[in-house]
């Protein structure tokens, strides 16, 4: 597929020390939905104000549709954008919002009144044209806002946390919504969060960030069963994985990973590239749901529940494995009690391992 | 039961005296301007000869006209002696030079209008019957037009502090709102000490720098002339504007210019289409502010002009010139406050919105 978006080696340097974003390199494709996805002031919405050139880059280029864009004033890039607080002008109605950019391109009347239309309707405010924004609720302005982005037919539709503003069940709404109108009208997005479900549930590709940089990109799949990192495995997923240091052991054809709590075999053919961790520690990434309640005879260790977190669909339950809180995923069906000891094994074909001093994926 | 009685009487109470509190300090405030409003258009026999003043001016005059030996006499009704009282030459006869006299002397003295054939067909009935009363509808504005008539340069005056207070408005709205955009927009260093600084010209009295202002203003040869003057109370309006826009400036978020500069406009455009009108409640309060400094201001003005001067001026010179015509005076200085009032109630829905707790 086309390449869209291309940022090669930008950085953002607000002042001596402070970096808004330190290298970053990314390719987004037509038609793609990227996520960005990092927690607070990891440098998502420096990244995107560069792309849309309200904020100059301190190094590298921007290229769309391969045409260099570093230098350009935001309104000759191609791009619209949904902004955190909405940014919806209080002295125009939704009308006059939406039509903003479509006046200022001398479009015919006739012209912008049907595309303000359509594109109210594709968001499901044709009722509310000629409010002004006040009279609207938080997630009308929402839409407002979108529509105004949507309505330019952008190169690149780009949006900054447009759903943290919104109560918990209307996020949820919103996401289906806007998933739905990007496979409709398939503009390609970059869409900015710090919600690792919203962007799991949204992205084609989510760029994982942290201190300015980039931490992974992948699909949804590849961030959640390939973590690139502790932080990665760590940050993503309802609860996160759970990490223990282990001491590697390599006997020939075994390995044994072992830990005050359990020793762990496993068979040297899945991990290769563990050869040179004779000796030394590892993280072993674990997550809930990769956590099995087993017969005695097969258990890698047990453990007394602490707490039962039942969610309806699931339960989560946290045991307390030397001072070391570890959560685990249970079916609904399955009895359990607190203070319950229980057997417990690891899918073997699950194991995230890691470098103790990169914190890097090994396997 | 008993103890909730108390306690509604007691906050009852409370509340009652408060309000009496809250409507002495406005009587306190409004009443002499009620005063000033209603003694300027008084008639001058209102003014001096009748006490205590009625609160509400009359709109007509009452006469009576009787005969005896010595001629004609001519009587007016004093509201507080509630009594016809002798008004103008203690007799007349109807020759033309009297008749003439008579009609100018009601005209200045009791504002009222009556021809000398009026005059004459009342004679030819107090002839008749022996006297007559008749009543005169009162010219409500004859002091305002006397004014306006006997204070040389008044009508000009007025014209040139219009100027000065468009000039004031003008050049304090668009220096102080450009300094008010760049302090709420931008950071330099020095910016607080700077934004202190702005305050201190205020700090001094009018006249200390209106005394080097003459100089600056005359190597600059504004002096006596509309612009010069307003250059100077521009200076104190500018701190005022930058503070005003400033805050209000900051109030408007940043992101909704930068949702201008993406959706197809460029800095300038997103001022126009978006800063502006969200500052403008806060921009009319400015100019309203500039307004009423400038409209006002005397003692600047005294100093900085000689042959042109400006309307409070004027009205302040008639006022110490003048012992007597206290309700000429008054009918200057109702002028004086009109425009600002006017002016102010024009751009009221804007204040309203700025502070009357309706958000942009
Ligand atoms: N205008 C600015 N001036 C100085 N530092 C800034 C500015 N904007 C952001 N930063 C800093 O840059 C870093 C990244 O911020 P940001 O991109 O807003 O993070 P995110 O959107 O991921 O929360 C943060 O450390 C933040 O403090
Ligand atoms: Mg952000």
């Amino acid at each position: 597929m086309a390449v869209t978006l291309e940022l090669s080696n930008i950085a953002k340097r607000y002042s001596k020390k402070v970096w808004g974003v330190k290298k970053m390199d990314l390719q987004v494709k037509n038609k793609e939905f990227i996520v960005l996805l990092g927690p607070s002031g990891c440098g998502k919405t420096t990244t995107m104000r560069m792309v849309a050139g309200l904020e100059e880059v301190t190094r590298g280029t921007i290229l769309l549709d391969g045409k260099d864009i570093t230098d350009k004033a935001p309104r000759d890039r191609g791009i619209s954008m949904v902004f955190q607080n909405y940014a919806i002008w209080p002295h125009m109605t939704v009308f006059d919002n939406i039509a903003f950019s479509l006046k200022l391109q001398k479009i015919p009347k006739k012209e912008i009144r049907l595309r303000v239309e359509d594109t109210a309707q594709m968001v499901k405010i044709q009722e509310l044209l000629e409010r002004l924004p006040g009279q609207l609720s938080g997630g009308q302005q929402q839409r407002v806002a979108l529509a105004r982005a949507l309505v330019v037919k952008p190169k690149l539709f780009l949006m900054d946390e447009p759903l943290s503003n919104l109560d918990a069940k209307l996020r949820v709404i919103m996401r289906t919504e806007l998933k739905a109108i990007h496979l409709k009208t398939g503009a390609t997005s970059i869409f900015v969060t710090h919600d690792q479900s919203e962007a799991m549930s949204m992205a084609d590709r989510i760029v994982i960030m942290k201190d300015g940089e980039i931490v992974q990109i992948g699909t949804p799949d590849d961030v959640y069963f390939r973590s690139a990192s502790v932080f990665v495995a760590g940050f993503i997923g309802t609860p996160p994985a759970n990490f223990f240091n282990v001491h590697c052991h390599i006997d020939g054809k075994d390995i044994t990973l072992t830990n005050e709590n359990f020793n762990l075999s496993i068979s040297r053919e899945r991990f290769e590239n563990l050869a040179d961790y004779e000796g030394k520690n590892i993280i072993l990434g674990i997550r809930p749901e990769d956590i099995e309640i087993v017969e005695e005879s097969e258990a890698l260790f047990s453990n007394e529940i602490m707490v039962i977190e039942p969610q309806g669909s699931h339960q989560v339950v946290a045991l307390n494995v030397s001072d070391n809180i570890v959560k685990m995923i249970v079916p609904a069906e399955t009895k359990l009690q607190y203070n319950d000891t229980l057997f417990l094994n690891f899918k073997m074909n699950r194991l995230h391992l890691f470098d103790s001093d990169t914190e890097l994926r090994i396997n | 039961m008993n103890n909730s009685i108390k306690r509604n009487i007691f906050r009852s109470a409370r509340l009652t005296s408060l309000y009496i509190v809250v409507a002495g300090i406005a009587l306190i405030i409004i009443f002499p301007l009620f005063f000033l409003f209603s003694f300027s258009f008084m008639s001058d026999y209102e003014t001096y000869s009748e006490w205590p003043k009625p609160l509400v001016p009359s709109v007509k005059a009452e006469f009576m006209i009787d005969k005896d030996s010595e001629g004609y006499h001519l009587y007016i009704y004093n509201k507080s002696k509630k009594d016809f009282a002798g008004f103008g030459p203690i007799s007349f006869n109807n020759s033309e030079t009297d008749l003439t006299k008579l009609s100018k002397y009601i005209k200045i003295q009791a504002n009222c209008k009556i021809s000398i054939e009026d005059i004459n067909s009342y004679l030819s009935i107090v002839d008749r019957d022996g006297e007559i009363r008749f009543s005169a509808r009162k010219d409500l504005f004859a002091n305002y037009i006397l004014f306006f008539q006997v204070t040389r340069d008044a009508g000009p005056s007025v014209l040139r502090s219009l100027m000065v207070a468009l000039f004031t408005i003008l050049i304090s709205l668009s220096i102080g709102g450009m300094a008010g955009y760049a302090f709420a927009r931008y950071f330099f260093k020095g910016k607080n000490i700077l934004k202190i600084g702005v305050l201190f010209v205020r700090m001094f009295p009018a006249v200390s720098i209106a005394i080097p202002m003459v100089i600056i203003l005359a190597k600059m040869g504004l002096t006596d002339k509309p612009l010069g003057l307003s250059l100077v109370y521009a200076v104190g309006q500018i701190s005022m504007s930058i503070w005003v826009t400033a805050s209000v400036f900051m109030s408007i978020p940043v992101s909704l210019e930068e949702a201008a500069l993406i959706f197809g406009t460029n800095r300038i455009g997103a001022f126009w289409h978006i800063t502006l009108p969200l500052a403008l409640p806060g921009l009319a309060a400015c100019a309203m502010y500039a307004f009423i400094g400038s409209w006002n201001e005397v003692i600047s003005a005294i100093v900085l002009t000689q042959f042109n001067p400006t309307f409070p001026v004027v009205v302040y010179k008639a006022l110490i010139r003048s012992q007597s015509q206290v309700n000429l005076i008054t009918a200057g200085s109702i002028t004086q406050a009109l425009p600002a009032i006017i002016f102010t109630l024009i751009i009221r829905k804007y204040i309203l919105q700025m502070w009357g707790g309706v958000k942009v």
